[in-house]
């Protein structure tokens, strides 16, 4: 089905289209009405024509309903941990009994409001204490805990900030700083506290000044010198991300904490919000249109990180990828330097990089597995982009499932 | 027949990054060096008739809306008799510009076009002084006006080249475009730089001459208009500058040699000025032609399968995006009752997150209501309301003209605030049976401007796009910020006489069409 889905782009937009819609629908009526409609629309596609007659056939509506939100929900337990902190309990420590560790993050639909933002900032805080409580049972597992630098906690949540405030303002970060400021101000305490890592999640380019500046304001303060430990993202597919590593390095080597600071280094899920607001604001892309380069950068970032914490920046790099050249080449470079195994850590997604995270494991390295954590109506935001990024023509993971020659995979971008 | 394929819309200042909003504030800083702007000593062009267009009758002094006690612009206020003068003056400049070449033409609005892409900053800055537009919407103001002179200046170009007929043998048919004569361009405050430079250039590019009266709010964005086109190669006598009040517009319009009025602003001036336009005055030889864009009661349709992580924001910035001052704004929300109490909670969260500040400021959402009269005006209905408010943002204290963002939700009917245009920043909701249900409430109200619908069924989509009255619809989307070219602005009903700025047939509001059939047969022969 995936191939089918990949091969035919029409098809694909149909689909996507009703994963996008399916919470909203009531009824199964409501379900199939839309499934009929997106299918009707994709029309040129001949796999789409034959759905769509089934589809439409009255006897079949409801089957067809239970079928259609079927598929979603098991689609939705590959990529979502569970519904919440609690309910994901048993995969956090399934994994970690496998010697992978995790960082979750809460799924949620957009922070419109201030009430919204506070019931997301509890959200977080009450993951961090449930992810406490529970990690605290967990075997111990030295490669998971420790890197040169110091302990490293079970507890692991990602926050995102755009979720905290409802002030989110491209044109005015400091909106964003005032609006956030509180709640992650609470969170960070808490982390501190609990002995949880806080890592703060990086979106679209509209935030990312407010954002930055905000986690770097706050981890400046004397009551955090200590911890928690704490991270932020960097993304590579942006073209100016490497004066945006100058700046953190920076400001890493100017605010000694004694807990150090990671930085996962991800290619960005953006992309097409990035590239469709510079198109049609008339503003030159602010990402790699090409492939090739951005993979090329990532590598060049990955090296810069590396050769920092060789340097004794007290820097902790988490390579955040699925793409298995990336991912070698951050090994092999950090064996390169001499540095301890365990002082790289790499990361995937649950739901696309789980044979990735059990052959790093095998292999005796650290790695990561973001772990979503919500219901399927929040999460249908998160599921979607997934999708599109596993389907998408340049995705490494649709040329690795479709077979694609190992060497070609592995070539040098 | 437009060159829309090759047509690219002005790109907007990158203000999300910080360099660039330190340079519109030092633009900012620059300009207030300058102020009070007194409009007959900034003229560029040595005969632009500004100071002597001007009768002695008094001066128009326009002011900061978010501090009053800020003086932009002193401009010299016109008479009646000065409009008359300054009809005479572009009835005798018109020959000779009409006679020019198109391509001629078309080369003096680029010009504008390059003069005020050059100035952006301060002609940006000078929006946000004299019409209280925060950063990005005056940015806009300067983007469409650029915009609007290069996509006439093209389709200027391509009407020169009339249109085909049929031909049989024997004779030879034409179709060619005229100019008219005389435009008046009477303009509003509210996009103080890109409508009157849509019309003038509309207007200037077929070949017509123009005397232009800015609205009495914000004269010195009009004088900045006129000044570009002068600079630009414009003759002074073919786009003359008119500041004043009622007084010059009403002469404008009842004026015998006067032959277009291209007009937008609000439905009672509008309907007056088709009025006064129809009745021909002692010595006219024509039927005047308005060309109307008048208000607007826009409704967004909001469906049950509506993705509101997506309809809320843009709802937000639909209605209170420069404190609702456009036409395109929407004032009500017709939404679906099986989800208009989730919609209804999430908007007026939306709204109190809403910042109300000066315009200059980066991190103000809206700003103040361009005056006093205004301020009233919305505030009245606002305390007129049937229901105590469901939700409202803190606006500052101090001598702005500040009016509370406002939402109401269900209120009766027959509410001042549900049908009547407020413009300003008051959005009401209602829960409706469904789309039909939705649908049945527009029709029955008087305007057809702007529309917008939030669903994600194609079939409703569709079926809202054929049904829907409004002159721009939008779909799951804000529904301001029609970009030329792309959106083709204006409506039908009471909304306008649906001109459509910046679409491919704007222009031919402006002309006349004439055609010449030549028999090409001499002595029985087909020559």
């Amino acid at each position: 089905m995936m191939q089918a889905v990949i091969g035919d782009p029409r098809l694909r937009a149909a689909l996507f289209r009703f994963v996008d819609v399916r919470p909203a629908c009531t009824n199964s009526a409501e379900l199939v009405r839309h499934l009929h409609e997106y299918l009707a629309e994709a029309d040129g596609s001949g796999t789409a024509r034959r759905l769509s007659s089934l589809v439409g056939r009255r006897s079949l509506r409801l089957p067809t309903a239970s079928v259609a939100a079927l598929g979603v929900s098991a689609m939705s337990r590959r990529f979502i941990a569970g519904a919440d902190a609690t309910a994901a309990r048993p995969e956090l420590a399934s994994l970690w009994q496998r010697r992978c560790c995790a960082t979750v993050d809460l799924l949620g639909e957009a922070t419109l409001t201030d009430a919204e933002g506070n019931v997301y900032a509890e959200r977080c805080a009450d993951t961090l204490r449930v992810l406490s409580e529970a990690s605290s049972e967990w075997p111990a597992r030295p490669l998971l805990e420790h890197d040169g630098l110091g302990p490293l906690p079970r507890a692991n949540l990602s926050v995102k900030v755009s979720a905290l405030t409802p002030h989110l303002r491209a044109n005015a970060p400091r909106r964003i700083t005032e609006g956030a400021r509180e709640r992650l101000l609470t969170l960070l305490r808490l982390a501190r506290d609990l002995d949880a890592h806080l890592h703060v999640d990086m979106e679209s380019l509209d935030s990312r000044e407010g954002i930055t500046e905000l986690v770097l304001e706050l981890l400046s303060l004397p009551e955090f010198e200590r911890g928690p430990s704490a991270g932020i993202v960097l993304q590579a597919y942006l073209t100016d991300s490497e004066e945006e590593l100058d700046r953190l390095l920076v400001w890493m080597r100017n605010n000694p904490r004694s807990s150090p600071f990671s930085i996962r280094l991800v290619k960005g899920a953006y992309w097409d919000h990035e590239v469709v607001a510079a198109i049609q604001n008339g503003w030159p892309a602010p990402v790699f249109t090409d492939r090739r380069s951005c993979d090329r950068h990532y590598e060049d970032l990955t090296r810069r990180l590396l050769d920092a914490r060789a340097a004794g920046t007290p820097v902790r790099p988490a390579i955040a990828s699925h793409n298995l050249r990336s991912l070698a080449h951050a090994l092999a470079y950090s064996d390169h330097l001499g540095l301890p195994e365990s002082a790289l850590e790499l990361q995937v997604l649950r739901g696309l990089g789980d044979d990735t995270a059990t052959a790093i494991a095998a292999a005796g390295r650290r790695v990561r597995v973001y772990s979503p954590v919500g219901d399927l109506v929040a999460g249908m935001a998160y599921l979607v982009r997934r999708l599109l990024e596993n389907t998408s023509n340049d995705s490494f993971l649709a040329a690795q499932t479709s077979g694609a020659d190992l060497d070609v995979l592995l070539e040098k971008p | 027949m437009n060159t829309d394929a090759t047509f690219h819309n002005e790109p907007l200042l990158e203000f999300r990054r910080e360099s660039v909003r330190a340079q519109a504030l030092r633009a900012l800083a620059e300009l207030r060096t300058k102020l009070p702007l007194r409009i007959s000593e900034v003229r560029n062009a040595p005969d632009t008739r500004i100071s002597d267009v001007g009768s002695g009758a008094g001066e128009l002094i326009s002011t900061n809306p978010a501090d009053p006690a800020e003086v932009v612009a002193i401009a010299p206020e016109a008479s009646a008799t000065a409009a008359g003068d300054a009809v005479a003056t572009a009835a005798a400049a018109f020959r000779e510009w009409s006679a020019r070449d198109g391509s001629e033409r078309a080369a003096v609005l680029q010009r504008a076009a390059g003069l005020m892409r050059e100035r952006r900053l301060e002609l940006a800055a000078l929006a946000v002084l004299e019409a209280g537009k925060p950063w990005p919407e005056a940015d806009a103001d300067v983007c469409e006006a650029i915009d609007f002179l290069e996509y006439y200046a093209a389709g200027a170009l391509n009407l020169e080249q009339g249109r085909p007929l049929v031909q049989l043998p024997g004779e030879r048919n034409t179709l060619r475009y005229f100019p008219r004569g005389v435009c008046a361009v009477i303009a509003p405050w509210n996009f103080p730089l890109a409508i009157p430079t849509g019309m003038i250039a509309a207007a200037l590019g077929t070949g017509n001459t123009v005397v232009f009266k800015p609205a009495e709010q914000t004269p010195a964005c009009g004088h900045a208009v006129v000044e570009a086109l002068h600079a630009a190669g414009a003759p002074a006598a073919a786009v003359q500058l008119l500041c004043g009040r009622d007084e010059p517009a009403k002469a404008l319009v009842a004026h015998p040699h006067v032959h277009t009025i291209a007009f937008t602003g609000s439905v009672a001036a509008g309907l007056s000025i088709v009025r006064a336009a129809a009745e021909p005055a002692p010595g006219q030889r024509h039927v005047k032609r308005v060309i109307a864009e008048m208000g607007g009661k826009n409704c967004i349709i909001v469906d049950a399968d509506a993705d509101l992580d997506d309809a809320v924001p843009a709802i937000v910035k639909s209605a209170f995006g420069f404190a609702g001052q456009k036409c395109s704004a929407a004032a009500r929300v017709l939404v679906h009752r099986d989800i208009a109490d989730e919609l209804n909670a999430r908007l007026a969260g939306a709204v109190e997150t809403l910042r109300v500040g000066q315009a200059e400021d980066f991190a103000s959402d809206l700003s103040a209501v361009i005056d006093e009269e205004a301020l009233t005006r919305i505030r009245g209905y606002i305390d007129s309301a049937a229901t105590t408010p469901r939700a409202v943002a803190a606006i500052p204290d101090g001598g702005g003209h500040y009016v509370t963002p406002t939402l109401f939700v269900d209120l009766p009917s027959d509410s001042a605030i549900v049908n009547e245009e407020v413009f300003g920043p008051v959005l009401s909701s209602e829960r409706v049976a469904d789309v039909e249900a939705a649908l049945a409430i527009v029709e029955a109200g008087p305007y057809g401007l702007t529309g917008g619908l939030f669903s994600r069924s194609p079939r409703t989509i569709d079926l809202v796009s054929r049904r829907g009255i409004v002159g721009n619809l939008y779909v799951n989307r804000e529904i301001t910020g029609a970009m030329v070219g792309r959106q083709p602005f204006g409506g039908g009903r009471l909304s306008g006489t649906g001109p459509k700025a910046g679409g491919p047939d704007y222009l031919l509001h402006f002309v006349e069409a004439r055609s010449v059939s030549e028999n090409t047969v001499r002595h029985g022969l087909v020559v």
